[in-house]
C-alpha cells in the first residue's frame, strides 16, 4: 500500500470517528441545553399559573398560542409529581403531530386540586438540531476533502526528498562509478535518512573497492611465485632421467600450475574490467580474431569430429585485443567443451552481432551461468569463463544473451 | 650471445640464468634497478631480459635510458602486468617484446632467440640449422634444399625446438606455446604427439635427422646427437 493511502486511510478513518463521536456529544448537547431552555419557558408559564391563582384564586383563562398549550385538569384527592417530560404536541388547525415538551404540575384554586398541564412544541428546537447536524456533516466532508488534498500535496513535496533517496537506493550498483548524491532537505528526518543513505552507500562502495583491490593485489602477488615454481619445474626436467612415476608426478605438478595460472589469470582480468582500467584501445578485426581462435581450436574439433559452419564478415570494434580474445576464445571452447562427438557447432558474424550455436543436451540457467564459480557437471574449468564473457561485452556495452531452441545453444554478443 | 637479466626475484633468476647459460650464450644478471642501470651504461648485450618492477625504480626507465643513448640492445619485458597495463608503453618505448609471468623458459628463450636472432641478420633472414634451411620472413622450410611444407603449428614447434635445442621442453610448455595459456592444456597433450609425428616424418621423409627424442613421458629434446 503507498504511503499516501496508508495515510489517507488512517486519517479519514480517525477523522470520521471523531467527527461522528463528537456529533454525537454535539447533538446530545444541544438538544439538552435547548430542552432546558424548553423547560425554562415551561416553569415560566407555570409561575404565571400560580401568581395569577394566588391573585385572582382562579384558573387562568386557557388560551392557545401557536407553540403552547396550557390544560387544566380536576384531580380531586389525587396527588401528582411535579415533572417534565416528552410528549407529541398536535398545532392548533393542524393535524401534525410534533415532538413537545410538557410540565404537569398542581395547584390548589379554592379547596380544589387541579392538574397542570403545560406543553410546548419543540420543532424549532428540533430544526436547529438539524441544521446543527447538517453543518456538521458538510464540515467533516470539506474537512476530508481539504485533508485529502492537503495530504497529496504534503506528499508530492514534502516527501520529495525521500522519494528521491529512494530511487537513488533503487538504482544503486557497486560496479557503476557515480556513488549516491547528496539530497538536501529542510526536513531533520530526511537529512538524517540522506545523511545515513550516502554515508551507507559511501562504505558499501569503499568496501567492495577495497576487496577488488584485495583481490587484484593478491592475484598479482600470487604471478611472481607461480613463476618462480614454472621455471624450478622447467630447470628440474632439464637435471636428469626421470623415472615413468616422477614423469606422471611432473606432468601433474606443471598442469596444476597451468590451471593455477589460468585462474589466476582470469580473476585478475576481471577485477580489472570491473575497475574499468583497461586501457589500450585499438580497432580490433574481431573475423581474424575468431580465425584465430578457431584455428587454435582446430585439433580438438576435428578431434570431436564436429561440424563446424563458420560465416564471417568483417566487422571492426574499438577495443583491448585481448578482451576480444578472451571473449571468442571463452565462446568457442565452451561451445566445444560443452558439445558431444559429431556434434555442430555454428559461428556467424555480421555487423550487428556475433553468434555462437552449439548442439547440446539441456538448457542452462544463464543468470546461474553468469555468477563466478558456476561449472556444469563434469566440466574441467575454472567456472569463470561466462563471467568474464559478460564483463567484456558490459565493458564496452554489447548486449550478451542466450538462446535454447531444437537442441542448439546459441550465445550471442549484440554489438 | 650476450645476455642480461634483470629480475629481483631470486628463484626466477637463478632459473633463467641456469636455462640460458650454455654453450653459445653468456649471462649476466642484476638484481635492482642501479645495478641494471650501471651495468647498461657500460656493456652492450644481445638481448636484456627486463623485469619492471624493481626495486629503486621501474624498469621503463632502463629502456629509456637505452633509447636516449641509442644503444641498440634488444629488450624483452618479463612482467607480472599483461597488457592490460603497460604492455603498450614499454612496446611504445621501445622494447622488442613482452612476455608475461608466469612463462615457460623455454618460451622466454625462443622469444629471445627472436629478438637476437632480428637484430643480428638484417636482410638474410635465414636461420640454419645443419640441413635444416628456415626462411624467416616467408616461413617456408627447406630441407636439403627441398622445400617441405609444414603447418602453422608445425612451423612453429619447429623453430621453439631448434631455438630451445638440447633442453627438455616439456608438454606444458609445448602446449602454451602452441595454443596460448588461455586454454586447457591437459586437452591437448595428444595433439602435441600428432604434431610432432608429423614433423618427425617430414624431417625424415626429406632426407633429414629426426632431432626430437621423447623425454620420458614428460616433453620432448631436440638434439644433434
Amino acid at each position: 500500500m503507498k504511503l499516501l493511502n496508508k495515510y489517507n486511510r488512517l486519517n479519514i478513518l480517525v477523522t470520521v470517528t471523531i467527527m461522528f463521536v463528537t456529533g454525537i456529544i454535539y447533538y446530545y448537547t444541544i438538544s439538552r441545553i435547548l430542552t432546558n431552555q424548553i423547560d425554562k419557558d415551561l416553569i415560566l408559564e407555570e409561575n404565571e399559573v400560580f401568581s395569577y391563582v394566588n391573585l385572582n384564586h382562579r384558573l387562568p383563562d386557557v388560551y392557545q398560542s401557536n407553540h403552547q398549550q396550557i390544560l387544566f385538569t380536576l384531580l380531586g384527592n389525587k396527588q401528582i409529581t411535579r415533572r417534565f417530560l416528552d410528549t407529541v404536541y398536535r398545532e392548533t388547525g393542524d393535524n401534525d403531530l410534533e415532538a413537545g415538551r410538557a410540565l404537569i404540575s398542581s395547584v390548589k384554586v379554592n379547596g380544589q386540586n387541579y392538574r397542570i398541564l403545560v406543553t410546548q412544541s419543540k420543532v424549532e428546537t428540533e430544526d436547529l438540531i438539524q441544521i446543527i447536524f447538517l453543518i456538521t456533516i458538510g464540515v467533516i466532508v470539506i474537512l476530508l476533502v481539504v485533508l485529502m488534498v492537503l495530504n497529496r500535496v504534503i506528499l508530492k513535496s514534502i516527501w520529495q526528498p525521500f522519494y528521491k533517496v529512494l530511487t537513488q537506493v533503487k538504482q544503486f550498483n557497486l560496479t557503476d562509478h557515480p556513488s549516491i548524491s547528496s539530497i538536501p532537505s529542510s526536513i531533520d528526518e530526511f537529512t538524517e535518512l540522506d545523511k545515513a543513505v550516502t554515508a551507507m552507500a559511501g562504505r558499501v562502495k569503499g568496501d567492495y573497492e577495497n576487496l577488488k583491490a584485495f583481490t587484484e593485489n593478491a592475484s598479482h602477488e600470487l604471478m611472481t611465485p607461480i613463476s618462480v615454481i614454472n621455471s624450478k619445474l622447467d630447470t628440474l626436467v632439464q637435471t636428469d632421467e626421470f623415472t615413468d612415476k616422477q614423469s606422471k608426478l611432473l606432468n601433474d605438478l606443471y598442469a596444476t600450475v597451468a590451471r593455477l595460472t589460468r585462474l589466476n589469470k582470469s580473476m585478475l582480468l576481471l577485477s580489472k574490467i570491473e575497475n574499468k582500467v583497461i586501457r589500450d584501445n585499438q580497432e580490433v578485426n574481431i573475423k581474424d580474431i575468431a580465425e584465430d581462435c578457431l584455428y587454435l581450436h582446430e585439433e580438438i574439433i576435428q578431434q570431436k569430429n564436429i561440424t563446424l559452419q563458420v560465416h564471417l564478415e568483417d566487422k571492426q570494434v574499438q577495443a583491448n585485443k585481448l578482451l576480444i580474445e578472451v571473449l571468442l576464445n571463452n565462446l568457442i571452447s565452451n561451445a566445444i567443451k560443452h558439445n558431444h562427438e559429431n556434434g555442430d557447432i555454428t559461428l556467424r558474424l555480421n555487423h550487428e552481432s556475433l553468434s555462437v550455436s552449439n548442439s547440446g543436451n539441456s538448457s542452462i540457467n544463464f543468470d546461474h551461468a553468469l555468477k563466478r564459480f558456476q561449472k556444469s557437471d563434469g566440466s574441467e574449468g575454472i567456472g569463470l569463463g561466462l563471467t568474464l564473457c559478460k564483463q567484456v561485452c558490459d565493458n564496452y556495452g554489447f548486449t550478451f544473451s542466450y538462446g535454447y531452441t531444437n537442441n542448439m545453444h546459441t550465445f550471442s554478443v549484440i554489438f | 650471445m650476450k645476455i642480461l637479466i634483470v629480475e629481483d626475484e631470486a628463484g626466477l633468476r637463478d632459473s633463467i640464468e641456469a636455462y640460458f647459460t650454455g654453450a653459445d650464450s653468456i649471462c649476466e644478471t642484476a638484481n635492482d634497478f642501479h645495478t641494471a642501470l650501471s651495468k647498461v651504461s657500460v656493456y652492450r648485450y644481445d638481448c636484456i631480459i627486463l623485469d619492471l618492477t624493481l626495486p629503486q625504480g621501474n624498469g621503463l626507465d632502463i629502456i629509456r635510458h637505452l633509447k636516449a643513448n641509442q644503444h641498440n640492445d634488444g629488450v624483452l619485458i618479463i612482467s607480472a602486468k599483461n597488457s592490460l597495463d603497460d604492455r603498450l608503453t614499454g612496446l611504445d618505448l621501445g622494447a622488442d617484446d613482452y612476455l608475461t609471468k608466469p612463462f615457460h623458459l623455454s618460451e622466454l628463450r625462443s622469444r629471445v632467440t627472436a629478438i637476437v636472432r632480428r637484430r643480428s641478420f638484417n636482410g638474410n633472414n635465414n636461420l640454419l640449422f645443419n640441413e635444416i634451411d628456415i626462411d624467416l620472413t616467408a616461413k617456408t622450410v627447406k630441407i636439403n634444399n627441398q622445400l617441405v611444407k609444414f603447418t602453422r603449428k608445425e612451423y612453429s614447434l619447429l623453430l621453439y625446438f631448434i631455438a630451445n635445442k638440447g633442453k627438455v621442453i616439456s608438454k606444458s610448455a609445448i602446449a602454451e606455446h602452441l595454443w596460448g595459456d588461455s586454454i586447457d592444456i591437459a586437452d591437448n597433450f595428444d595433439f602435441i604427439y600428432s604434431h610432432i609425428k608429423n614433423i618427425r616424418k617430414k624431417l625424415v621423409e626429406a632426407g633429414g635427422q629426426d632431432y626430437i627424442q621423447a623425454a620420458y613421458g614428460m616433453g620432448y629434446k631436440f638434439t644433434e646427437a
